[in-house]
């Protein structure tokens, strides 16, 4: 079944507001606590602190790279941009560099906030899952070399349907896929080759 | 001698919410009229009435027109969340605030909204950990068509999910709707525990009419077995239900206690009047500390600070803008309410952020959820 998603409780994360001094930060800050968060503002670096925050709003206006303690676009968190000026370089910045989950225009009023809480953190958590999967299928694609090892060990008389049909079995008693099945055929073999060569020696 | 202040006034005399409507505008007139013959009080209040006439649509316009053709910096008003919503970038435009004396679904804060009753901490949660215990944790959820019914059933399903129960049904009706056979037919067919009820005015009165038929035909639905919940029927309403509310529950800041002891002062008939009279009775206290206080003033003028109102003397959170007020569970009886149980001074948590499942419905009942 499929489970209804839940709008989370955001009692309780932390927020860091990257953002000079001004109304824009306060307001920010005042919204963010009333929702139940604790809001920390800094400018112009985010303290060490910040790499354990639920969320980090940033300014697009006249943020840098270096303010960062992590690579441009791998944030550990949810990031939301806080855009004033749209000037087309300034959000480039944001959204291709930082890669931005959400954003808030200025001047920062009541409304939008919470809305960008929410989208920021289901967008990470995508991308995320994304990212996870994408790793998981490479992975598997790189396998592809061993598979074809494997059934040639498996295969005799060039029959390569038999082989792998063995292979499979071989997973399926395992328990395995077909990729990790493949890498201890690929061992084994590998082994009887050092043993018979050792046998020969 | 006192100075004068227009307030404004926005609610509508007819449409299908009127007796709350009514109840409102009573508390909030009854009020202006205490506060102006108190000779304490250095504020006199004139009020600037606009009516909507029960039209979503006509709440922004009066808003408009209060705010552009008199004084009136203040205005109290609105009754469903739709109209609420819809008067919020007027306020934000011209400067206003809107004194809101209504239950809501929370999930909002405005600078320019003081928000007087309950959000779901003070009606919704308390009256699930009261009802889940005695019936179950299995609800039929009903609602109007708008943002109140979505909002409240939405975190309904999450508090039954948490209880370990089943949502049974989940059913909408247009405002103003009154057939409600096939929603009874639903209800009986599924048998919940209890049925939560967001519907509103004349949908409401239908509905609890044609539910207490159902209760007589079959005993499950007597409101022992199976109460209809609710986190804004008041006694504005119980007229108009009749004989038919007769048993069923709902949780508020206050209920007018028929045999209640008397401490004399004023006594609103319903926690709507109660709260749109604090409202007033709030802001003249700070207009006479500041007589030029605006939506921006509003935080220190609450910060630290008590207001003697119907509900007690009432705090406001300056950061969100909402009172902390007392949470009663009321059952409906022949002539009113019968207080069931009181809690007093409930800190609002507009966003929930607080909720904690555990201790919601108790560890034991926690649902086994896959890691």
């Amino acid at each position: 079944m499929n489970r209804r998603a839940r709008i989370p409780t955001l009692g309780g994360a932390t927020a860091y507001v990257l953002h000079r001094a001004h109304p824009t930060a306060q307001t920010l800050v005042r919204q963010l606590s009333a929702i139940g968060l604790t809001a920390i503002d800094c400018w112009p670096e985010l303290p060490p602190a910040a790499l354990s925050a639920d969320f980090v709003f940033f300014d697009v206006d006249l943020g840098f790279d270096e303010q960062f303690p992590w690579k441009p676009g791998e944030a550990p968190m949810p990031m939301v941009a806080l855009i004033g000026s749209e000037a087309p370089g300034r959000i480039e910045w944001a959204l291709f560099t930082h890669r931005a989950n959400a954003h808030v225009l200025k001047p920062v009023g009541t409304a939008g906030i919470y809305s960008s809480l929410l989208i920021a953190r289901q967008n990470f958590e995508e991308r995320k899952q994304l990212a996870a999967r994408i790793d998981a299928l490479q992975a598997r694609v790189a396998e592809r070399h061993t598979i074809v090892r494997a059934v040639a060990a498996l295969s005799k008389d060039s029959d390569y349907e038999q082989g792998f049909a063995r292979l499979r079995l071989l997973a399926m008693n395992w328990q395995t896929s077909i990729e990790e099945a493949a890498g201890r055929v690929v061992a084994m073999a590998e082994n009887e080759d050092g043993n018979d060569r050792r046998h020969h020696a | 001698m006192k100075r004068r202040f227009e307030i404004g006034i926005l609610y509508s005399r007819s449409g299908n919410y009127r007796l709350v409507s009514d109840a409102c505008r009573k508390g909030a007139l009854s009020a202006i009229a205490d506060v102006n013959a108190d000779p304490a009080s250095p504020v006199a209040l004139a009020p600037v009435d606009y009516d909507p006439q029960g039209n979503a649509d006509g709440y922004a316009a009066g808003c408009a027109e209060i705010l552009q053709k008199s004084s009136a910096r203040h205005i109290i008003g609105c009754i469903t969340s739709w109209s609420r919503k819809e008067v919020i970038p007027v306020l934000e435009r011209s400067g206003g605030t809107l004194w809101y004396a209504c239950p809501y679904e929370g999930f909002e804060t405005s600078d320019h909204v003081v928000y007087m009753h309950a959000c779901p901490n003070q009606q919704l949660l308390p009256l699930f950990s009261h009802v889940v215990p005695r019936f179950g944790a299995n609800g039929f959820l009903l609602g109007s068509n708008y943002i109140w019914g979505w909002e409240m059933n939405r975190v309904a399903r999450d508090l039954i999910a948490d209880a370990g129960g089943e949502v049974r049904g989940e059913r909408y009706l247009p405002l103003g709707e009154t057939d409600v056979a096939r929603l009874i037919e639903e209800i009986r067919a599924t048998r919940p525990g209890f049925v939560f009820n967001n519907l509103i005015g004349s949908s409401s009165y239908a509905f609890l009419r044609a539910y207490a038929e159902l209760g007589r035909t079959d005993g499950h639905f007597l409101p022992q077995n199976c109460p209809v919940i609710s986190c804004n029927l008041t006694e504005c309403e119980l007229e108009a239900i009749g004989a038919a509310g007769k048993g069923h529950l709902s949780a508020g800041p206050y209920f007018h206690e028929p045999r209640g002891d008397d401490r004399g002062g004023y006594r609103p008939r319903s926690s709507f009047e109660a709260a749109a009279y604090a409202s007033v009775r709030v802001l003249a206290e700070i207009l006479a500390d500041n007589p030029d206080a605006g939506w921006e003033d509003l935080p220190a003028a609450f910060a630290e600070r008590r207001f003697e109102t119907p509900f007690g003397a009432t705090a406001i959170d300056p950061r969100t803008q909402h009172a902390t007020l007392p949470v009663v569970i009321g059952r409906i009886e022949d002539d009113g309410f019968r207080i069931v149980s009181r809690k007093t001074d409930v800190a609002p948590d507009p966003y929930l952020s607080r909720y904690d499942r555990a201790a919601q419905f108790g560890e034991a009942r926690l649902r086994v959820v896959a890691p």
